[in-house]
């Protein structure tokens, strides 16, 4: 199972850094990123990292409201089209998401989609039945 | 000039005398509920043992906390079948304050209403809207027994709705409006939104702004938005609601009608009574009301009384601007506001901490109450629309218990400043603009 990590973030100066320093100080590589504002003044920070949960305990000592949330993981191909193809199956499969990002594997040749979906099992469920790969946390994090 | 020359112009002597002769029927009243009833007894005075009006300061202050603490019953002086009317605050945390009307404290209010709104030039060939809640907030139905008395034709249009109001101003050919002043910027907004001007498209002549404290400059500004004069208007609730002080025509303070009211303003600290011209605390014992009169009642309001003869010829003395609060209330969008209201609402919600802070700004030309609450960091879970759904619930929570609709800010836990000894919950931002 792959996992993001899950900030709430107040949208003021310094708040989004206070964050990426925790993460340098404790060597954690960040992978990818999606940062979603809300207009309440707060939004919250999906990141993909090399070592979740290493990065959620250094977060959450230092007081942050951070959780872990599992995520599912798509291959594509890092072509024209590459992302519109992975849709139109996913779509098929009658699957929604609230959030997504991307990062590529190998340029060129592989990339993968994160999505972010309100019941995880049953969207895992769905895929599986459309035939479509789910990588595992090895793929999606990248090798150390 | 006069809505009742014989009262409105008394002189001194005279109007000592008539407050003497109408404390002492107070006190008949008075004496008659369980409250005032143990305290009489307690001081050993009886009524009809006033004959120095002075004799008022030989009586305890009464407060809101005693008006909570007898709730409800426990100030009333006439059996239930005899009230025709209650008004109440709102809130669901602790007893509100509830003041209960018979028949002649109806009509004795809706004539210091009349009395009121005559003396700042609205008589009745006027066409009056009322831009105001209805309901258990007294400035609905205490101004529309009040233009009903005076004569003048009457649009009970209730708040909100700006659209509805300007067309109700244009169908009918408004010429006196009622409104908080905080409102009628953004009414003006929409008169601006729709290519209309007041002064070309409505026969408005008359603003009549009460229920929130504002200054000159916010006066002048609505003045000039509107071309109109705008009148300031005092009242509180336990004092029945507006038509308590209000300014003539001349504009240079609040006429308090002290035929209806005894007037003190004391030292906030030593609540000993300061002299004319002293800022303080008003402290007011009503001098008309049977079902429920309130002797010596503490009303929070900073102000002060204007020394000197007003150019109208009335001899009730006048009030200056309320300039502030002895205790942490609060007023925004018309609403009296506590902040252990907001608390209380707040300590129901698991989800958040109970740090808080609400910050009163003005947001394009409106005020508004930021509410920011911490969320606790092991009820986060990622989701944005469990996030979302905490803040609606909030804001109804906040809307239900105290009539204004906050905007709430969710703010990460540890980000509000720690609150050591006497809290700092309230920080007003609020231009003095409308």
């Amino acid at each position: 199972m792959a996992y993001e990590v899950s900030i709430f973030l107040e949208n003021k100066i310094g708040h989004f850094e206070r964050i990426t320093h925790i993460l340098k100080e404790n060597n954690i590589n960040i992978r990818s990123m999606a940062l979603n504002n809300t207009s309440n003044g707060w939004g919250i920070l999906d990141l993909l990292v090399n070592s979740p949960e290493k990065a959620y305990n250094a977060l959450a000592d230092k007081g942050v409201s951070v959780a872990l949330r599992e995520i599912i993981a798509l291959e594509m191909k890092d072509v024209t089209g590459g992302l519109d193809d992975l849709l139109l199956k996913v779509s098929k499969a009658n699957v929604n998401f609230d959030n997504a990002y991307g990062r590529i594997i190998q340029e060129n040749k592989a990339a993968i989609l994160v999505i972010d979906v309100q019941d995880v099992e049953d969207s895992k469920k769905k895929l599986q039945e459309a035939g479509i790969q789910m990588l595992d946390d090895k793929n999606v994090y990248g090798i150390e | 000039m006069y809505w009742e020359k014989n009262y409105e112009t008394l002189s001194k002597n005279e109007l000592t005398d008539l407050q003497i002769d109408r404390f002492n029927t107070t006190l008949k009243y008075a004496a008659q509920s369980s409250f005032y009833g143990n305290l009489l007894q307690k001081l050993g005075i009886s009524p009809g043992d006033i004959s120095d009006i002075r004799q008022i300061q030989d009586f305890p202050f009464t407060t809101k906390q005693d008006l909570r603490n007898n709730f409800p019953y426990g100030f009333l002086t006439l059996p239930k079948k005899e009230l025709i009317r209650l008004h109440s605050s709102s809130g669901t945390t602790g007893n509100p304050t509830v003041i209960f009307h018979n028949r002649h404290d109806i009509d004795s209010w809706a004539n210091l209403m009349a009395r009121s709104l005559y003396c700042a030039g609205i008589r009745e060939t006027d066409v009056f809207q009322n831009i105001c809640g209805y309901g258990l907030f007294t400035g609905g139905l205490g101004f529309q027994y009040g233009i009903e008395k005076l004569g003048a034709l009457s649009i009970p249009a209730g708040a909100g709705n700006s659209l509805r109001q300007i067309k109700l101003m244009q169908d009918y050919g408004t010429t006196v409006a009622h409104a908080i002043p905080s409102y009628l910027g953004r009414l003006h907004e929409v008169f601006e939104m729709h290519g209309l001007t007041p002064q070309k498209d409505t026969l408005l002549r008359t603003l009549v702004i009460g229920a929130e404290p504002h200054t000159e400059e916010q006066r002048k500004r609505i003045e000039d938005l509107f071309g109109v004069k705008a009148y300031n208007s005092f009242g509180l609730s336990e004092m029945n609601g507006p038509g308590v002080a209000f300014e003539c025509i001349y504009q240079n303070g609040l006429h308090i009608w002290e035929d209806a009211y005894y007037v003190e303003i004391v030292d906030p600290d030593t609540l000993q009574p300061l002299p004319d011209g002293e800022y303080g605390e008003l402290v007011m014992t009503t001098l008309n009301r049977q079902a429920m009169p309130l002797i010596r009642y503490r009303t929070r309001d900073i102000t002060r009384i204007i020394p000197g003869k007003c150019k109208c010829g009335r001899t009730h003395r006048r009030i200056d601007r309320i300039t502030g609060r002895t205790d942490d209330m609060f007023i925004i969008k018309g609403c009296n506001i506590f902040p252990m209201q907001i608390e209380g609402i707040l300590l129901k919600i698991p989800e958040v901490g109970s740090n808080y802070l609400i910050n009163l700004e003005t947001i394009n030309d409106v005020d508004e109450m930021v509410v920011s609450v911490e969320v606790k960091k092991e009820w986060f879970k990622g989701d944005i629309h469990k996030l979302d759904l905490l803040t609606k619930q909030i804001t109804s929570m906040i809307r239900d218990e105290v009539l204004a609709k906050p905007i709430v800010k969710l703010v990460e836990m540890g980000s509000l400043p720690q609150q050591e000894g006497k809290a700092v919950r309230v920080l007003d931002n609020r231009k003095n603009g409308i």
